[in-house]
């Protein structure tokens, strides 16, 4: 085992270890302080993953580990990472002691369990990206349910409670039917190789064998569990009452990480286990995911409760994301993952910023307090600056991405584009992808600069019975609240003005993803034509 | 527009390749003469210096958001913003002075990039200057270092209070401007595109207490992006048709050039699409960033915002983005059969529609926030006449004299308490300390008016209208900017007429000086006892300050000065502005324009079109420059003399034919009775806010809360109809739970034998398999 391969371990063990510490050892008073420390420490092996990491080969699986379990079964611990999980990673570990710094005011009962729970969630988001064995990846996504439930049913608002119950029905019932499906490639595979394995990397080679019946029944698998999770319209109705009951950190976390599972899953499982069916349905997903860039966008645009409107942003920009992995070529696949990596930036500042007034106002209703700029300039300042990281202004982490997702949808059908040049960039998709995924565009300004102008701007609105509990909380953002906020800030601008870098780092993954599809797709075209052939020849030979 | 676009064909041909065209057509070889026309040739790396002109302006945004954070209250912010940005005009200067012909590209930093085999997409952080960008660069750097001095001293009362932040915006703008006008590439020029959005946005919400101004705020953001997404997809278009997003390739890119060449023999079928969609995509932006028809309607609300930002931003330099891609982009414009033509009549109806609503308004800021829109109407008709020169000179003229008219109101509004209404101010000229207010006003709405030969306005603006009578097809254009010309005269000076000279008067407006007193929060109540009811204790006019005065002298002496420009490279070029287009990509190859133009000096005869037709260049028995010096300018004394009389006042001062006696009454308002509702719809801007908002907003607001019921009710409610799936199928075999313990035992061990089949004969496969 080498160094590396215990840093990887210790992203996953240090939280656990913290968790039992908190539970079973530690006083109430000192859970926040032990999660924090623990979340700033596990940051540090994270940096050397960073650091060790062999970017020029981003596409092979790196720090690999694996441990026998049930060799009968192919039940394998195996973990490792390619660059794309790498940052992933990355992003679920930083976000860490910025949820941490977040909740100290916001949770005052019950520390113990709360703070239990958002460490244990720290290890399953580790784990699900760290996983290559199906099984455990399988374990650990459904493991992120648990604790994210308890945050919500425990530590939620009113209507806590039936948020918390949707959640979990809901993404659970989804994700057995992705669990249906990869048992069955797994069976596929199985009988194609003739070794019962687990291994993703073994199962994505031999998948695309399969035909595109088999193909399609596993996509719809698993894109039951991952649709819902990312959310894809029409399945989308958990995440603004999840979002908006669950607790700051929760939201964060949610935004940030646990939507970009879905998305994740379908880069990592649904696109190169059903290839063939996946370019054969990619328009219609497309269509989905366009449908929900407007609708959600429309719906937030006419929300009076601040938080649900950014929850149903979430569904709106994710809606880019899937748009760029639909068009299945190397600018929408780069632009999704770099989406996967920002969306959570600008979302989850949003979402602490709501948090924060929430806990001044003890209210989201924009109709009972506005005009904040007058009383907390800083407040404001921050706000607007995640709300136009949010409408994807250029320089700032939105823009990239949306960008790439766009022009990867506009390139496409021959016809149109006879002198255009097929190959790397073309899509499944035409410009008309492009054309109405743009609208969202002009919808999210139209969204986020009402709730702009709403709660920051205009004249001071405050709730009537506010400042009676003789609140001790003080007018503008404390230092400890700035603090967590200013490494969501600089990650903004980092994604906004550096994305090379990461898209650097994520052009081996990608490439190859691309290449697997195209191979397929043509595989299964040369296919097709031999047996065409084969029945003309046969017509022919009487 | 349609049956106008074969004349746009022959012009083109004739344009792009006029001695193989006119000789004959089919013996063209399009592509060798058309890369003569447009192709940039090797475009080599700049000196690293040039990269102070944006990111000097970009620290002045960081030190101002460092003086707000630790609360300075001095005048700090200003100076810093001043010395920075006079800073980055001079090396703008250097880098005028220093170019030697061929454009060059400075690196900053890689961007965005995405490599897939032997293709990539490459938009780095890093600059292209050509002409183009300089004679941009100079007159945006050069006007935000006047305007960011007359601010040190208009925002002055806002110290502490909002001065770091409106500098800091003030500096973020200049440097988005200079990204704009600078990038390298498309995405680029769309960060500057956005960003100088971004600081129109926070700068028209400066007052941000006051709802109307975060209204207007929110409304040219969002009416921008509608034309920003045109842009996007524009841009998108480019890469997917080119493969790059260079300015660099693409102008030298082959597929372009022939294009180009195709165009200009009129063989506009065989250029694809796709290639020709992008002009009209990116025409949609510049229709926003630009004010122009139908997305004009931000403009005049945009004047919410103080006023040194209406000067910089919405007059002399972000509005004029839209001309600047046009430009920039001119060779793929050139190959779109219908962008010019769509261009040039947005433009004039812009313009005329512009100038009507600017005649009944009583806001002084609003009429030239309307004779903005108004103006760029005429730029973008120069644009789509073929005139990239005439737009641009127009560009350069109007931002002075345009910046001069908004400050001088500025001054106005600041002195007199935030009153803009010209029936509450009269005789501001003869005030005391407001002299150099009056004279250099004077000079601005002659500008403006087009005075012949004593104003830079009048040259740019004849240049453009000149153009319409020797394009064939579009003199009803020339027309209709005539009229428009006289009807700028008129309302022009209205204002000058009503509010700087006769009998003195002034009723203060409902500010207290500092503007920031609208909605002032209970921390700011002490200073009400301080300023008191200006109504009864009397109020006296606070003239302006050196600072001001001093921007107000500059611009006037600048934009009488820009006449000079007109006659600098006048043989060749058409002036120094023709001469900076020249070396760009905004420039080609139109020889024929400048044979019809100035042909032999004052000789009419028609020259034989290349197939065929006979190019109306006699406007009048006269070459159709001087029929356009006449035109205009009597068109334009016409205008001043019809201002005179309805709204002059009596004696010298309404050059004798004037009659009004006090502020609030004039001759005007017995003619306007006369013509019914008319004058009133037109202060009401024709309806067009009330219609936009029946027929879009509206209806969109209603959608969206069906969208929302129907998520709630039907979306979610299928979701909790699966859910209650279950629970249905649980009371359907309920009585098998009938809570004895042997039917569990026995479903128990059912279930433990299917799953221990399951696991058997899974094992059983692998173990047999392997």
């Amino acid at each position: 085992m080498s160094m590396e391969v215990i840093q990887l371990g210790l992203l996953m063990d240090l939280p656990i270890l913290a968790a039992l510490l908190i539970a079973f050892v530690g006083k109430p008073k000192n859970a926040y302080k032990i999660a924090l420390i623990t979340s700033l420490i596990t940051v540090l092996p994270m940096l050397g993953l960073l650091a060790s990491f062999d970017w020029s080969h981003g596409d092979q699986y790196q720090f690999a580990w694996s441990l026998s379990w049930l060799p009968d079964l192919g039940l394998n611990l195996s973990i490792g990472v390619d660059s794309v999980a790498m940052l992933l990673i990355a992003l679920s570990v930083l976000l860490g002691p910025i949820v941490v710094l977040a909740s100290k005011r916001a949770i005052i009962e019950n520390r113990k369990m709360y703070y239990a729970w958002l460490m244990v969630l720290q290890a399953a988001m580790v784990g699900v990206f760290a996983s290559r064995d199906l099984l455990l990846f399988y374990i650990f996504f459904e493991f992120t349910l648990l604790p994210m439930f308890i945050l919500i049913r425990v530590f939620g608002s009113t209507n806590r409670v039936a948020a918390s119950m949707k959640f979990f029905l809901y993404t659970f019932t989804g994700s057995m039917m992705t669990l249906a499906g990869m048992v069955y490639v797994v069976y596929f595979v199985s009988t194609q190789t003739g070794v019962w394995t687990l291994d993703i990397a073994t199962l994505t080679h031999h998948a695309g064998a399969m035909s595109l019946t088999e193909q399609t029944w596993v996509l719809a698998a698993l894109l039951a569990g991952f649709a819902v999770k990312v959310p894809l319209f029409p399945f989308h109705t958990w995440l603004p009452l999840a979002h908006t009951e669950a607790p700051t950190a929760g939201s964060v976390i949610l935004a940030g990480v646990l939507l970009k599972l879905g998305t994740y899953g379908i880069y990592r499982f649904a696109i190169p286990l059903a290839p063939n069916a996946f370019y054969e349905y990619a328009p219609a997903i497309a269509v989905l995911a366009i449908i929900g860039i407007i609708y959600a966008g429309l719906i937030c645009w006419v929300q009076t409760d601040i938080k649900k409107l950014v929850a149903y942003s979430s569904v709106s920009h994710l809606g880019f994301c899937v748009l760029g992995l639909a068009a299945l070529n190397v600018s929408g696949f780069s632009g999704s993952i770099l989406y996967m990596l920002s969306h959570g930036l600008s979302t989850g500042g949003l979402f602490l910023m709501i948090g924060f007034m929430y806990e001044r106002y003890h209210t989201r209703d924009m109709r009972q307090v506005a005009g904040l700029a007058s009383k907390m300039p800083v407040w404001a300042t921050f706000m607007v600056f995640f709300a136009m990281a949010s409408v994807g202004l250029p320089g700032l982490n939105g823009f990239p991405s949306e960008v790439l997702c766009l022009i990867s949808a506009f390139q496409s059908d021959a016809a149109w584009s006879a002198a255009g040049e097929p190959g790397a960039w073309g899509s499944t998709l035409g410009p008309w992808f492009a054309v109405f995924a743009g609208t969202g565009m002009v919808i999210a300004a139209m969204y986020l600069l009402y709730m702009v102008g709403k709660i920051c701007f205009g004249p001071l609105v405050e709730p009537k019975d506010h400042g009676h509990h003789g609140d001790p909380i003080p007018k503008d953002l404390t230092a400890r609240e700035i603090t967590s906020l200013v490494p969501l800030t600089a990650g903004c601008l980092f994604f906004g003005l550096q994305p090379t870098i990461l898209l650097d780092a994520i052009e081996k993954p990608v490439n190859a993803t691309v290449n697997l599809v195209e191979h397929s797709v043509e595989s299964m075209n040369a296919s097709n034509e031999q047996t065409d052939f084969n029945i003309i020849a046969e017509g022919a030979n009487p | 527009m349609i049956q106008l676009t074969p004349q746009l064909t022959t012009l083109l041909s004739t344009l792009t390749n006029p001695m193989v065209a006119l000789s004959d057509p089919a013996a063209a070889d399009p592509h060798a003469a058309a890369t003569t026309a447009h192709a940039v040739g090797e475009v080599g790396h700049g000196p690293a210096w040039v990269l102070l002109i944006p990111f000097l302006p970009l620290l002045g945004f960081v030190l101002n958001a460092i003086y707000a954070a630790i609360g300075n209250k001095s005048k700090l912010p200003a100076w810093t913003t001043v010395g920075l940005l006079a800073v980055a005009f001079a090396t703008t200067l250097s880098m005028f002075l220093s170019y030697d012909g061929s454009p060059y590209t400075v690196h900053a930093f890689d961007w965005i990039q995405v490599h897939f085999g032997d293709k990539s997409m490459i938009a780095d952080f890093s600059f292209y200057v050509d002409k183009l960008t300089i004679l941009w660069m100079l007159f945006v750097t050069g006007l935000a270092t006047l305007i960011a001095l007359y601010a040190s001293e208009y925002m002055s009362n806002d110290i502490g209070t909002g001065y770091c932040r409106f500098f800091s915006a003030f500096g973020l703008f200049v440097f988005s401007m200079s990204c704009l006008v600078m990038g390298d590439n498309l995405l680029m020029l769309y960060l500057g595109w956005e960003g100088v959005g971004l600081c129109s946005y926070l700068l028209i919400g400066y007052f941000y207490k006051k709802p109307s101004a975060v209204a207007a705020a929110k409304k040219a953001f969002i009416v921008n992006r509608i034309g920003d997404l045109g842009l996007a997809l524009g841009i998108y278009l480019t890469f997917v048709h080119f493969g790059t997003l260079e300015f660099a390739e693409l102008f030298s890119n082959e597929k372009l050039m022939g294009y180009v060449a195709d165009a200009s023999v009129g063989n506009f079928s065989a250029i694809p699409g796709q290639a020709q969609w992008i002009a009209l995509l990116l025409m949609i932006g510049a229709f926003g960033k630009s004010a122009q028809f139908p997305l004009y309607v931000w403009l005049p609300d945009a004047m919410e915002g103080p006023t040194p930002v209406s000067a910089l931003i919405h007059a002399a330099t972000m509005v004029t983005a839209g001309v600047y891609l046009i430009a920039r982009m001119y060779p793929v414009f050139l190959v779109s059969e219908f962008a010019l033509p769509t261009v040039a009549w947005i433009g004039t109806i812009t313009a005329v529609l512009a100038a009507t609503i600017g005649m009944a308004q009583f806001d002084i800021k609003r009429i030239m926030a309307y004779s903005t829109v108004s103006q760029l109407g005429y730029m973008f008709a120069g644009l789509g006449l073929l005139t990239t020169t005439g737009a641009a000179f127009h560009v350069l003229t109007h931002a002075f004299f345009k910046a001069l008219l908004f400050l001088a109101c500025g001054a106005v509004m600041h002195g007199f308490a935030g009153q803009l209404d010209l029936r509450k101010l009269s005789g501001v000229a003869w005030m005391k300390g407001w002299g150099i207010v009056g004279v250099t006003m004077l000079i601005g709405c002659m500008n403006l008016a087009g005075l012949p030969y004593i104003t830079s306005g009048f040259y740019s603006k004849d240049m453009i209208i000149a153009e319409a009578f020797v394009t064939p097809g579009y003199s009803i254009i020339g027309w209709l900017l005539i009229v428009t010309a006289i009807l700028t005269a008129y309302y022009t000076f209205r204002v000058y007429f009503r509010v700087f000279v006769g009998p003195q008067h002034a009723e203060p407006g409902n500010e207290h000086h500092d503007h920031d007193d609208h909605a002032h929060g209970e921390e700011h109540n002490h200073d009400a006892g301080q300023h008191g009811d200006h109504h009864s204790s009397g109020f006296h006019p606070h003239a302006p300050g050196w600072a001001v005065n001093v921007v107000l002298a500059v611009l006037a002496f600048a934009s009488i000065a820009a006449i000079s420009l007109a006659y600098i490279d006048k043989a060749e070029h058409h002036g120094w502005v023709g001469s900076m287009v020249h070396d760009s990509t905004a420039y080609f190859h139109s020889p024929y324009v400048e044979q019809a133009h100035h042909a032999a000096e004052g000789t009419a005869h028609a020259v034989d079109g290349p197939v065929g037709f006979k190019a109306p260049k006699a406007v009048f028995g006269m070459d159709a420059h001087t029929a356009m010096i006449l035109i205009t300018g009597i068109g334009g004394i016409f205008g001043v003399l019809v201002a005179a009389f309805f709204h002059g006042p009596k004696g010298w001062q309404g050059l004798f034919i004037g009659g009004r006696t006090e502020a609030a009454k004039c001759r005007m308002d017995a003619v306007a009775r006369r013509f019914g509702p008319i004058p009133k719809m037109a202060e009401n801007k024709w309806y067009v806010d009330e219609i936009y908002h029946a027929i879009l907003v509206a209806p969109l607001r209603v959608f969206s809360h069906v969208l929302h019921w129907l998520d709630k009710l039907l979306v979610d409610g299928l979701v909790n109809l699966f859910g209650f799936l279950p629970r249905l199928f649980a009371w359907v075999i309920r009585p098998s739970q009938s809570g004895v313990l042997q039917g569990y035992a026995v479903n128990m061990a059912g279930g433990v034998v299917i799953l221990l089949v399951v696991v058997i004969v899974v094992v059983l496969r692998a173990g047999g398999a392997a």
